[in-house]
């Protein structure tokens, strides 16, 4: 049998490639099933969010910390819910991560909150008694590139269909021309961050139109859950 | 030689000194085999450019561990794992579920002991990143749990005001008492309203009724401070006050750990 095939390149070539197809296959068809689908409830990440989600890319946050709760109770109790790949629709690219130095952060919005994260992103020891994270002291002075994430989030809607500017989504406009407004709103989003921030340059920063990493960063974990 | 000691480190020594005198044993096997040994056999039709392949039988052994695996692949496509039902979620939820079960059984009665070590552990891992390890609130960076639950944590809370638990009569405004008459309600507060009433309670009675019990659930139910009841009540809503935000912890918790957690606050202020 295989010496036909060997002797047949053409016939050796169509079978490879119906058995690689099959293995492909069974990878992507349970893609399209509903479980894929975005879960009810999950939106689009706000302009501020992105720009928030570019700073923990760019720390390399996900390199200690996973985004990913797997169903053990052990996990469930401390971490919240499992997760489902349905939650992930919105995230180019997903941040699951493969290690857990840190916590795990898929819900982190759920259990900790704007001044919990000012504290800990400042000086992680002064919360957390003997944790190894380093201190993120930079993230207060140094400001977001809104123009980058505002380039990412148009691409995510034009490109990849996903749905802002629609009924109970974040808005974002169609195109660069409408990046004045959107800068607009994501500033609007900082203030309520930095209204319940303590530090004083961060306030300052906002007030003056700036938008601190730290504040972006924290609009981003708060909407993680 | 100190690494030696360990049975591990030792279990690894010995299993690459085995690799090794295996690899030289094989390897040297083939060598020589290549260099003495010359191939019989009957040659395929098919060759290329001058190379052949002998018609060579499948080793029995390879080939019956070949269709094995194709066997069992098929069976565990049609009966094995997913087609029969069973899921992670599904072994999941019924773990769960067994637990829930054991732990309302074996805690449903605890005692004071039992509760406030429980209360301890869930204090250490959902409560101290905020109030600190020792409940003290890390200088100011939450509520301080170690006066909670007593007459200065009353004091605090009417100098301070108190607002976010999220009833309907919204913000207690800073200072409503002062002096004296602050010091007597709290007194009246936190030993659990009992005996007689000082006159000044009347400024807490516009909003948490004459009996403190919050008129229905406009305003919280201050009769319960300084016992657990009023811990397991901020743990389910939550608390967005002066000095930062708490989360809700309902259905994070079970009643019963949030008992718990109540009896470990309380045993932090009363000094039990």
């Amino acid at each position: 049998m295989f010496h036909w095939l060997e002797k047949r390149p053409f016939f050796f070539s169509v079978g490879v490639f119906l058995v690689i197809a099959f293995a492909g296959l069974i990878e992507i068809v349970p893609d399209f099933a509903q479980a894929s689908r975005p879960v009810a409830g999950t939106k689009p990440y706000t302009l501020l969010q992105i720009a928030g989600r570019q700073t923990y890319i760019k720390d390399s946050c996900n390199a200690c910390h996973s985004q990913l709760i797997r169903p053990f109770k052990s996990e469930t109790d401390r971490y919240g819910p499992y997760s489902l790949s349905g939650e992930y629709a919105y995230d180019r690219p997903f941040l699951w991560g493969s290690k857990r130095t840190g916590p795990d952060l898929h819900r982190v919005g759920e259990y900790r909150t704007t001044d919990w994260h000012e504290n800990h992103m400042w000086e992680p020891t002064s919360v957390v008694p003997g944790s190894i994270m380093p201190a993120y002291k930079h993230m207060f002075h140094q400001n977001v590139d809104l123009e980058t994430a505002y380039a990412e989030a148009l691409t995510d809607k034009i490109v990849f269909n996903v749905p802002y500017d629609q009924p109970g989504m974040p808005k974002l406009g169609n195109s660069k021309e409408d990046f004045p407004a959107a800068q607009k709103m994501a500033l609007e989003e900082a203030k309520k961050i930095a209204a319940e921030m303590k530090n004083q340059d961060v306030k300052d920063a906002v007030a003056r139109g700036e938008i601190p990493e730290i504040v972006a960063l924290i609009a981003y974990l708060n909407s993680l859950h | 030689m100190n690494w030696l000691s360990d049975n591990v480190n030792q279990l690894a020594l010995l299993g690459a000194a085995v690799i090794l005198i295996l690899t030289i044993y094989v390897a040297g096997k083939y060598i020589r085999q290549m260099k003495t040994e010359k191939s019989t056999g009957v040659l395929a039709e098919e060759n290329w450019d001058g190379i052949g392949e002998y018609k060579n039988e499948l080793p029995a052994g390879w080939a019956y561990t070949f269709l094995g695996t194709i066997i069992w692949g098929m069976w565990y496509m049609i009966a094995g794992y997913p087609v029969d039902g069973y899921s992670q979620i599904g072994e999941y939820n019924d773990e769960v579920a067994q637990h829930t079960k054991m732990f309302e059984s074996k805690w449903a009665n605890a005692d004071h002991e039992t509760l406030k070590a429980m209360g301890e552990g869930v204090y250490l891992v959902q409560c101290s990143p905020c109030h600190g390890i020792a409940g003290d609130g890390m200088d100011g960076k939450a509520a301080d749990l170690t006066v909670w639950g007593s007459a200065d944590g009353v004091l605090e809370t009417i100098k301070k005001g108190s607002k976010g638990l999220g009833f309907p009569m919204g913000e207690m405004p800073a200072g409503l008492l002062s002096g004296d008459a602050a010091k007597k309600v709290a007194e009246y507060v936190a030993g659990g309203m009992k005996g007689e009433q000082p006159a000044e309670f009347a400024t807490c009675a516009g909003c948490h009724g004459p009996d403190g019990k919050g008129m229905g659930g406009m305003a919280p139910d201050i009769s319960t401070y300084g016992s657990p009841d009023f811990v397991q009540m901020v743990l389910d809503h939550g608390k967005k006050g002066f000095i930062g935000t708490m989360v809700s912890f309902k259905g994070r918790l079970t009643p019963i750990q949030e008992k718990a957690v109540g009896t470990y606050i309380l045993s932090l202020s009363h000094g039990e």
